[in-house]
């Protein structure tokens, strides 16, 4: 399978800041990826290194196999986390500008526009300038603008903050369809259901550095059915108890729990029972979530041991 | 260059589309009219008749201060007054008092707190000799007022003498006339008949024109970085094009408008032509009378323009760059905007004398060589030696200038955050 992308030991330093530490992933073609981690972690500064925005201090980045290029780069499209238009030139004006910026003509440019906007229910609001638009509908013309040039691989930086549930829903739906066109999509999110359900692999970024990198099957999998998730009715004060329960994340009438090793699932269950009356008791893979809390955890103490 | 193509584009027709653009070039000719036009307009204010009483114990020397006030409405001599129009003047109503007693001069200065009479001419006995007169008047602000009044009693003392010595009517209205001098201005292409307030005008205005025009659209080219750096656009732009391309698109896009807003006026202005001049002459009066400029000025303003909003266009580019809002940018634009006010505060002496040595220097000096130097060209055209250097020092300099602020941009676009220092905008320029 060809690389799509390839970050090589890549590292870039503000002043003292080291911002990417060190960093190494490839992306295959055809693969949705996920690049994940805490803010501030290197996320954005990642990103503007695949697309040239800012030139690494050391290591090297590839895209389709290639170095970086104005050429390649066309075959790139950019959501930027910050949404970013002339809010005083119209929708279409502002869609065509930024595909001839790609190489497109004004017809064609202005042809694939209408046809997004039409798909994304904005068709109306072509004519309309940008600061008319609601936060969530620019956001819709942004994606529109970073894939109005059919490009091959995807970067979208948070692409559904701030979009309701029905425009989301729009949104997940286009990105499939990419998907299944073969396009390779690269997301970096804080939203891990999202990427739970979108991503095949993922690397997880924290300080700068890769602290967990692969495909998002294995590693759940290399957890193990070591967790639980449990509801119940009243106290459980046995999620404080450290030979037992290693980690929680306690909503009130709803618990998911990670057992310390060695602790036995059936044991906790009887003693659980004693204090609270169970509704649900499953044995689950970690989420996503739990998976990202505790190695963003376990890197900083790491860290600050070190 | 496609991508630049686009980005000039782009930057043109935004800019050409809006009103601002249209209402700026319809105002600015209006206001730069306005500008001799209406202080003029204010002179004629106090337009409506002055009484005046003249006091003397000589009926002959009051009766010519008489007549000679009641004739300067509709001429007399020309006069250091002549810039004002002669219906400007303001129309004198005279009454004379023979018998100056202290009674007489309280009840006159009663009269004019009271406001029943404008002024009082009070003139001694030995004012013959000493030539002095005293001129009780409310608005003593009124310049037109009392020059006409000085004059008046000066002719009218001097005849006095005159007529004692034997002189006739006629003989001392010759000695005492005005003597009209014919202004010369010698150039390399010829002599040309001029008026003293008229060459003073005409390259002033073309001088506001130069400063207002780099200065506003070296601004536009400001405000243009910093709404794609505050609107975060640039991360869109920069994943297409490179932040050189953005900037010289930015650059020749907006000054692009310029020109063009220059072409409107130079357009007009011809179209409209020797009759709009007519009807300019007919309301300014004769201050533009024999204003003269050299041909060369039409070609000379594009080109200095270009070299002067080109320079202040990258330095702006830099410190839209660098700053994240509004205030930030007052602040860093002022020392970069201290040269172009410089060439206004000295405009009035570089035009009265544009060859002395302050001159020469400055229209060399990069930052203010393209006003200056268009200055001295519009009013004598300096040796074609100057004008070439000051060219190629601009060039030169523009050179290195392009290069230091791209750095600048290209670093300062992607910061947010906190202004940056000088250090650290020094280590931006060392970034490769």
């Amino acid at each position: 399978m060809p690389l799509t992308l390839e970050l090589d030991s890549v590292t870039k330093t503000y002043d003292e800041f080291v911002a990417v530490d060190n960093l190494s992933f490839n992306i295959a073609e055809g693969e949705v990826f996920g690049l994940l981690g805490p803010n501030g972690a290197g996320k954005t500064s990642s990103i503007r290194m695949m697309i040239g925005i800012i030139v690494p201090d050391s290591g090297a980045v590839r895209v389709f196999g290639e170095p970086l290029s104005r050429k390649v780069l066309d075959r790139v499209g950019y959501l930027p986390e910050e949404r970013g238009f002339y809010k005083k030139m119209k929708v279409i004006e502002n869609l065509v500008f930024f595909a001839q910026l790609k190489g497109l003509s004004v017809s064609e440019a202005t042809r694939r526009a209408h046809q997004w906007l039409e798909r994304l229910e904005l068709g109306r609001w072509a004519s309309s300038k940008i600061e008319e638009l609601s936060k969530g509908m620019q956001q819709k013309v942004q994606f529109v603008a970073a894939v109005i040039h059919d490009p091959d691989f995807l970067i979208l930086d948070e692409p559904f903050s701030g979009l309701d549930p029905a425009s989301s829903l729009v949104l997940k739906d286009a990105l499939l369809d990419l998907k299944m066109q073969g396009k390779t999509i690269l997301f970096s999110t804080h939203r891990m259901d999202t990427v739970e359900r979108l991503c095949d692999s993922i690397c997880l970024v924290n300080q700068g550095r890769s602290v967990l990198l692969g495909v998002l099957n294995e590693i759940k999998a290399s957890y193990g059915r070591s967790s639980i998730q449990l509801e119940y009715e009243g106290e459980l004060p046995l999620l404080k108890d450290p030979e037992l329960v290693a980690s929680s994340n306690d909503f009130g009438n709803y618990v998911e729990l990670r057992l310390t090793p060695g602790a036995d699932a059936q044991r906790f269950l009887q003693l659980a029972m004693r204090t609270a009356t169970i509704r649900r008791f499953e044995m689950v893979e970690p989420s996503l979530e739990e998976i990202f809390i505790d190695t963003v955890h376990s890197t900083k103490s790491v860290i600050s041991h070190a | 260059m496609r991508n630049v193509l686009l980005i000039i584009r782009r930057e043109y027709l935004v800019r050409v589309r809006t009103k601002a653009f249209i209402i700026f070039t319809v105002l600015m000719p209006l206001f730069m009219g306005g500008l001799i036009f209406l202080p003029e307009q204010f002179m004629t204010s106090g337009s409506e008749t002055r009484h005046i009483v003249v006091v003397s114990s000589d009926p002959v020397l009051a009766g010519l201060v008489q007549t000679e006030l009641a004739a300067s409405r509709n001429g007399g001599d020309e006069d250091e007054a002549s810039v004002i129009k002669k219906n400007n003047k303001p129309d004198f109503e005279v009454s004379v008092a023979t018998a100056p007693t202290e009674e007489l001069r309280h009840q006159l200065i009663r009269k004019i707190q009271d406001g029943n009479l404008d002024g009082v001419a009070w003139i001694d006995d030995d004012a013959v000799t000493t030539r002095k007169c005293t001129y009780y008047s409310r608005n003593v602000t009124d310049f037109v007022e009392s020059s006409t009044v000085s004059r008046a009693l000066r002719f009218a003392l001097s005849q006095r003498q005159l007529s004692e010595r034997g002189f006739s009517g006629a003989q001392s209205k010759v000695l005492l006339s005005q003597v009209d001098v014919d202004t010369i201005h010698i150039n390399r292409s010829g002599a040309n008949k001029s008026n003293g307030m008229g060459a003073f005008f005409l390259p002033f205005l073309l001088l506001l024109g130069i400063y207002m025009t780099v200065l506003i659209y070296g601004l536009y080219v400001m405000r243009s970085v910093m709404e794609e750096k505050t609107s975060r656009i640039i991360e869109v732009l920069l994943s297409s094009v490179t932040p050189m391309q953005l900037m010289a698109g930015k650059i020749i896009g907006v000054g692009a408008v310029g020109l063009t807003q220059i072409a409107i006026w130079a357009l007009s202005g011809s179209l409209l032509g020797t009759g709009g001049m007519a009807v300019a002459r007919q309301v300014i009066g004769n201050s533009m009378k024999d204003a003269h400029v050299s041909t060369s000025v039409l070609w000379l303003f594009p080109v200095f323009f270009v070299l002067g909003y080109a320079t202040y266009a990258c330095l702006y580019a830099a410190i839209g760059a660098m700053v994240n809002s509004d205030e930030e940018a007052q602040q860093m634009q002022f020392p970069v905007t201290l040269p172009l006010i410089l060439c206004m505060v000295l405009a009035t002496a570089i035009i009265r004398d544009p060859n002395t040595p302050l001159a020469f220097w400055l229209s060399m000096f990069p930052l203010t060589s393209p006003i200056i130097m268009f200055v001295r060209t519009a009013v004598d055209m300096p040796p074609t030696w100057q004008v070439s250097l000051s060219i190629g020092i601009s060039l030169a300099s523009l050179y290195g200038l392009v290069w230091l602020t791209s750095r600048i941009y290209r670093v300062g676009i992607l910061m947010y955050g906190k202004r940056p220092t000088l250090p650290e905008i020094l280590k931006w320029i060392r970034y490769a």
